[in-house]
């Protein structure tokens, strides 16, 4: 275990409420190894439990692909993207978000 | 926020392969369905993560033209699937599960299904492929299908189902559905546990809603762990690629002493208990004890290495599992550094399967008029200890039970859903958005998985069980009632859903703790250190947890037997395995 610390900027918006998006700016512990994903349920799970991202299904081993998001700008899945460093996290669509990192797809069958 | 209405005849609950192909086998029959996936479509639940084989007698496997078997039988692998269970396989539908796989693994390849490659009983795919032609194919035959979409509660006319309650996640909007079938399909509870092998989205609210129904869920004591998961990197925990390249490979599994802690144990169990799925019981047990002892590493795993296998034998069968070092969408370039250079990397036991579950008939029926069953979320045909595959399982299941519900809902008169019963539940359903104590689901869920994983692991006691119970108790009596959504909109909410999700998660943990607690001898996957012995005399028997009035009641029943009568006596757990593994059949392959 690391002593060292990151920030983490991440996409806030709530189509419903709010008017315009902003970043919000967390410190998290760093450990070696981890994922963007790891970083955002790091937040979720001890600091913000309002933060969305899809993740109440899915595989984070790289095949759903629920999780792409753009980190550090660059499109990828965020379960699979490692991060070192500081990150900023943004939706991958910012015309189809449906709350934070969620974006609406294309909603096959129904 | 108003409802959105559905009328179906039969409802799939469960996104995965036994929920597909029911939802197929039911419109087949002419029923209209309608299907709920929690998450993406064809890429949630477990099935799409499998490795993926599909087992069965190498004589039907040879007579479809893969490698096979011609001198295997399918009273060979009953025999062998028996003794794999320890005698406690509900022989019923362990004869379902033999006769009708031949036909599911030829309809799945006239539907397009690409194998890998063959061995004596299986053939060899992936998750994906499967998931791929079963999409398909239920478009192909018009099953609704709803995404993101996660089941609430069914609603009940004197017993008999008459509809559903579901939310669609995205939206936070509700779904009334009126249908005169379930199939519940919703595999198994892998959330209740830290690390799991994965998956987000599977924290058994189909096992809990069926029981609350009415239905018995039976053996949830036996949970199946995989051995040899990566713990390590964070980014790499719970994937099973060592697994996958250590029982095709070989591997060395050292103790934070540096010993080859295998060694210590019969030759003949370690030969069999690493080189076929035998290992998922023999090596999660070895490498607990291990961690139990205090030999273990800082995350409750042990170290893998290539041992004395030669760098060029493990490259080779990396190149056919991971080709160019990816698993899956995983980039394992590092892990074959550290092959090369024969580097440990931490591994350990991770629940990967739940052999018991909602208790159903030879028809897939549960106790409930309208609710069926199918897949990981019943009580299935393996028995105390699975080594034959569960995609297998899956098909086979989901087949018949889609059918038999088409047969009962085209059949059986059922009245419309009552509109008052939707109100109370969409209450229900909203309690985690009214304002109260103010305590967030993701820290008590993060408390109660790595307890769970600690005292529901591969290795029990009734000293840790009993606290362990008293423990999950309590938080359901004091801390459940207080969780609440810190945000209370209503599109993607995950605080909400995590907070429905949590009580599933601890009914099944106490279930599981207590049915584990009443079973005092060592069998499969359930071993017990007060009580390590197998004990045939008094414990050929299921474990039944059954609704009541006040609660629920846990009983037992004999085990169902048709052709194999099983042994009597007391054994030493690990001379029960070695036993057990000698009574296998003289045929190849890995299961």
């Amino acid at each position: 275990m690391s002593e060292k610390r990151i920030k983490a900027r991440v996409f806030r918006l709530d189509p419903s409420v709010d008017r315009e998006s902003r970043h919000q700016e967390y410190e998290i512990p760093f450990e070696e190894g981890i994922s963007a994903m790891d970083v955002l349920d790091y937040i979720y799970q001890n600091l913000d439990g309002t933060l969305a991202y899809y993740d109440h299904a899915g595989c984070a081993l790289g095949i759903c692909a629920r999780c792409t998001c753009k980190i550090n700008g660059k499109a990828g899945l965020t379960c699979q993207v490692p991060v070192s460093g500081d990150v900023t996290l943004d939706p991958i669509s910012l015309s189809r978000v449906q709350k934070d990192l969620v974006c609406e797809t294309k909603r096959k069958g129904a | 926020m108003e409802a959105r209405t559905i009328e179906t005849d039969v409802l799939v609950v469960g996104g995965g392969g036994a929920g597909f192909r029911a939802a197929i086998g039911a419109r087949e029959r002419g029923a209209a369905v309608a299907l709920l996936s929690k998450g993406p479509l064809a890429r949630s639940g477990a099935s799409p993560m499998a490795g993926a084989d599909f087992t069965l007698d190498g004589k039907s496997l040879s007579e479809l033209g893969f490698k096979g078997e011609p001198e295997d039988s399918e009273e060979k692998v009953f025999n062998d699937i028996v003794t794999q269970g320890f005698f406690l396989n509900n022989q019923k539908l362990l004869e379902q599960y033999v006769r009708r796989a031949p036909a599911r693994l030829k309809e799945m390849i006239d539907w397009g299904l690409k194998v890998t490659f063959s061995d004596e009983r299986a053939i060899f795919t992936s998750g994906l492929k499967l998931m791929d032609v079963l999409l398909r194919r239920a478009r192909k035959v018009g099953v609704n299908l709803l995404e993101d979409v996660m089941l609430l509660d069914l609603v009940q006319e004197d017993g008999m189902v008459t509809g559903a309650l579901a939310l669609d996640v995205r939206t936070g909007e509700f779904l009334q559905i009126a249908t005169k079938a379930v199939v519940m399909a919703t595999g198994g509870w892998h959330k209740a546990f830290w690390p799991n092998t994965g998956m987000r989205d599977l924290s058994g609210e189909g096992m809990i809603i069926a029981h609350r129904a009415g239905a018995d869920l039976g053996n949830l004591e036996f949970i199946t762990h995989a051995c040899n998961v990566l713990l390590e990197p964070p980014i790499w925990r719970g994937s099973i690629a060592t697994y996958v390249i250590g029982m095709l490979a070989g591997h060395r599994l050292t103790n934070s002493h540096g010993d080859a802690f295998l060694d210590q144990y019969d030759p003949y169990t370690v030969k069999v208990g690493t080189s076929t799925e035998w290992n998922k019981s023999f090596v999660s047990y070895a490498t607990t004890v291990e961690v139990r002892e205090g030999r273990g590493f800082p995350n409750g795993g042990v170290h893998f290495s290539r041992g004395d296998v030669p760098w060029e034998t493990y490259e080779l069968f990396c190149s056919f599992v991971f080709p160019k070092w990816k698993y899956k969408a995983i980039d394992l370039t590092e892990l074959g550094r550290r092959f090369e250079e024969n580097e440990p990397i931490e591994v350990g036991s991770v629940v990967e399967y739940f052999d018991g579950g909602i208790i159903v008939d030879d028809g897939f029926a549960t106790r409930v008029p309208g609710l069926y069953a199918a897949g990981e979320c019943t009580l299935g045909p393996f028995g105390a200890n699975r080594v034959f595959s569960a995609i297998t399982e899956m098909l086979v299941h989901g087949a018949d039970a889609g059918e038999h519900a088409a047969e009962y809902a085209l059949s059986a008169s059922v009245p419309e859903p009552d509109p008052g019963r939707f109100a109370g539940k969409r209450r229900k359903a909203e309690q985690p958005l009214v304002p109260k104590a103010g305590a967030r689901p993701a820290p008590v869920r993060r408390r109660v998985q790595e307890m769970a994983r600690e005292k529901l692991g591969p290795i029990r006691s009734g000293e840790e069980l009993q606290s362990f119970l008293d423990e999950v108790r309590r938080i359901e009596r004091e801390e459940l009632p207080g969780i609440e959504a810190t945000a209370k909109g209503r599109s993607y909410n995950k605080e909400w859903i995590d907070a429905l999700e949590l009580g599933y998660i601890l009914e099944l943990l106490e279930l599981a703790a207590a049915s584990a607690l009443q079973r005092t001898e060592s069998r499969g996957v359930h071993f017990r250190l007060d009580h390590p012995d197998t004990d045939n005399d008094n414990w050929l028997a299921e474990s039944v947890v059954r609704r009541t009035e006040a609660g629920y009641e846990l009983a037992t029943r004999p085990v169902c037997t048709t052709s194999i009568e099983p042994p009597g006596g007391v054994v030493p757990y690990l001379d029960m395995i070695k036993k057990m593994m000698e009574s296998r059949s003289e045929i190849g392959g890995h299961h």
